[in-house]
């Protein structure tokens, strides 16, 4: 197993030849063993990069490394969830879980797809086409999971889930990410959903890498300031910034020490992605472009995971 | 065993919220040395939160000196957390009196919550 | 419904036929069914209903011109009818199976997603696409062969006997009775996967898959007579193809007239060359699925 799980150097992907550029200049590396939260507004490019990643694309330019290998070769370590969940609607349960393990042979792991699926009181004799849009994600998730991957791609998960469902499946996933180590890249319009669960942030904009990082080094590298109208943002790199009457408020990445009269605080983790999204033109940061680099502070190693 | 609960709309960072939930479990007893700390699937399981973030929060109290890991078993209670002035200590009288002078001066709960608050900052600032 | 055996624990290769035929379940009985309710009506036309229709003729030629001649029509009417419904439903096999494999096979997988599913579990695109091909192609030839051999029976039950038999070379009874009929089916097979891969939605490939299969067909009908040699006489006076021949073409003038035609001897000549050139276009029509396939996953996605 490598240390990284995805890297993509200047990764683009174009459908047709003249087409717009769903993805372009992407260059992100995700650590193994991190649940990464892919961020970013409804065909902002989350969906491209995780179908590039799970092996359903090919890119039209740039390079993808996924554990170590490319992406179809790593074909039966990945697991990978569509955003409509697709399921064969005229099998049952049992029988979709009985699919997985004929289709990955000497991976499947049927006692953790059956828990998943048990866990969500489904009987498995009840045919796909008629379960709710909660239970089908869970079928979809077992059949996943029950590949026992060690990346998992999924694409908005969590959306049209009741809170309760949300809260449960989203604790199924963290149970993986916890006991097995495996690296989960899930994307999301809402980052609030995922806040809590994820330690990575990829903050996609118009097909290109806006934000990478570690989320507590995203968060400490930038800071919210009030300071008097005139006050100079120079040197610091400003996100976005705003004059009310005599009032200056920004968000900025320092450069350096800030002055003492400025009021400062650490951003929510919304208000990072909104002040980013809203100002196309801010500087991206992502490992390679952060010239300061921020403290390692969340970097953990998952062999001390579960005892 | 403590059960942790995560308020996202604290505004505290989920680790400290674990770090200051545990400590209170020590102050009040409800955690002794030698106990055992919730596995990170046992919390993950139920907060739905990440794993890493229980883990930096225990890494953390580990730090402290609160707990230890012990490979292969968990994370175990080290020594208790006895500082905190018990009901009948005298600061706690005297913030009981103070509470009722307050009070009395016509300060409703949240005058004394925010005068509690800047002062809790000015002494603590740095601190954790 | 039969209980699948639960899977052992090996590592052996996926098993993707078995969960294709699964899948479509309901398509193999009821193309089981058609293929067994017609091969039924084929054995009675080749037997009981020629037979029938044969002495019925016989009767009515010994008659001559007497006036009350007293035959079995019915009979006659029988065989005429039941021969036409037996073609009609042979010749519609290309036509289902091209809207079949457009619709249900790959137009439906690609427009639910199921196919993305398929292609992240343990193996490549590559080989979903060829279980999806080999193993349509396997079935529509082990039910059109018999299907084309016993049509081609009850066809040649009545040459000679019963009056009102087709010619061999009328459309559907060339294209239904020999392997011909084969090379029509898988063509359809290919065209409609062609169709589901590019059109990637359920219903317009379901219809792109019958318009090509169509169009394959309408091709061989134009080049059918030009894939062997053709017999030809000239002279004066209008001359005709020998009786049971195929004409192709006759022109001129009273002074110079020339008639093309392919004698019977010409069948098989032509049902093996026509079926050749069905193959080769089914090859050429998979080769292309294949290509769109990795048109639409990527170079790797054999790997």
């Amino acid at each position: 197993m490598t240390d990284t799980a995805i890297a993509a150097s200047a990764l683009g992907k174009r459908f047709g030849r003249r087409g717009g550029w769903a993805l372009r200049d992407c260059t992100v590396r995700l650590p193994a063993g991190r649940v990464c939260a892919v961020v970013g507004p409804n065909g902002a490019g989350k969906s491209t990069l995780l179908a590039l990643a799970a092996g359903l694309l090919g890119a039209t330019e740039g390079e993808l490394t996924v554990l170590g290998t490319t992406p179809a070769e790593a074909r039966t370590r990945i697991g990978y969830v569509a955003q409509d969940k697709p399921l064969y609607p005229q099998l049952t349960v049992a029988e979709t879980l009985r699919m997985g393990a004929d289709l990955n042979p000497g991976r499947w792991d049927a006692a953790a797809a059956e828990r998943i699926v048990s866990a969500g009181d489904l009987n498995p004799g009840s045919r796909v086409r008629a379960l709710s849009g909660g239970q089908r994600t869970r079928v979809a998730l077992a059949l996943a999971l029950g590949k026992r991957p060690e990346l998992l791609l999924l694409d908005e998960p969590m959306a049209d889930l009741d809170p309760l469902a949300r809260h449960e499946l989203m604790g199924v996933l963290m149970v993986q990410a916890a006991q097995h180590g495996t690296t989960i890249a899930m994307s999301s319009h809402v980052v609030a959903e995922l806040e809590d669960s994820c330690d990575h942030l990829l903050l996609i904009g118009g097909g290109r890498v806006r934000l990478a990082g570690e989320i507590d080094d995203l968060l400490a590298a930038h800071t919210r300031v009030a300071a008097d109208a005139d006050a100079d943002l120079a040197p610091h790199t400003v996100v976005e910034s705003r004059t009310t009457g005599r009032q200056l408020s920004a968000l900025i990445r320092p450069a350096g020490p800030l002055p003492a009269d400025w009021r400062t605080a650490t951003p929510s983790l919304e208000e990072l992605v909104l002040g980013h999204l809203r100002n196309p033109g801010a500087p991206a940061l992502t490992p390679d472009s952060a010239s300061a680099s921020a403290p390692d502070s969340a970097s953990a190693s998952t062999e001390e995971t579960v005892a | 065993m403590v059960e942790y609960r995560i308020d996202r709309r604290s505004g505290v960072a989920t680790y400290v919220q674990i770090v200051q939930q545990t400590k209170q479990a020590l102050r009040l007893g409800q955690l002794r040395p030698g106990d055992k700390l919730p596995t990170a699937r046992e919390v993950v399981e139920a907060t739905a939160i990440n794993p890493n973030t229980v883990l930096k929060a225990y890494r953390e109290l580990e730090r402290e000196g609160l707990v230890e890991a012990r490979r292969g078993l968990g994370t175990f209670v080290k020594r208790a957390l006895g500082t905190a002035p018990a009901a009948e200590s005298p600061l706690h009288g005297e913030l009981a009196d103070w509470a009722a002078r307050a009070r009395e001066a016509g300060l409703d709960r949240d005058d004394v919550a925010a005068l509690f608050t800047a002062v809790l900052e000015k002494h603590f600032q740095g601190d954790n | 419904m039969t209980a699948l055996p639960a899977p052992l624990p090996s590592a052996g290769p996926p098993h993707l036929t078995r969960w294709l035929l699964r899948l479509h379940r309901p398509a193999l009985y009821a193309w089981t069914a058609l293929v067994l309710l017609t091969a039924v009506l084929l054995i009675l036309l080749q037997g009981p209903f020629a037979d029938a229709a044969a002495e019925g003729w016989r009767q009515y030629n010994s008659c001559g011109f007497n006036a009350r001649c007293v035959y079995d029509q019915s009979a006659i009417l029988r065989y005429k009818d039941w021969y036409n419904y037996a073609t009609l439903a042979t010749a519609a096999v290309p036509f289902l199976a091209g809207a079949w494999a457009g619709g249900a096979l790959l137009g439906k997988e690609l427009e639910s997603g199921t196919a993305r599913l398929s292609w992240t579990q343990s193996s490549t695109p590559v080989r979903w696409l060829a279980v999806r091909l080999a193993t349509p192609a396997a079935v529509v030839t082990a039910g059109t062969a018999p299907l084309a051999w016993l049509h081609h029976l009850a066809w040649a039950a009545g040459r000679g006997r019963i009056h009102s038999a087709k010619e061999w070379y009328d459309v559907g009874t060339f294209h239904t009775g020999g392997p011909v009929l084969v090379g029509l089916s898988l063509a359809g097979l290919a065209a409609g996967a062609l169709a589901g891969l590019l059109v990637r939605r359920t219903l317009p490939a379901l219809g792109l898959g019958v318009l090509l299969t169509g169009a394959i067909w309408g091709t061989v009908l134009v080049l059918l007579p030009h894939l062997w040699p053709t017999l030809g006489r000239s002279g004066r006076g209008y001359l005709a193809a020998p009786s049971g021949s195929w004409t192709v073409s006759q022109g001129g003038t009273a002074a110079h007239y020339h008639v093309t035609y392919h004698p019977y001897a010409h069948y098989w000549p032509l049902q093996l060359t026509a079926t050749a050139v069905l193959l080769a276009l089914t090859a050429l029509l998979t080769l292309a699925c294949f290509l769109v396939l990795r048109r639409l996953t990527g170079r790797a996605a054999a790997r």
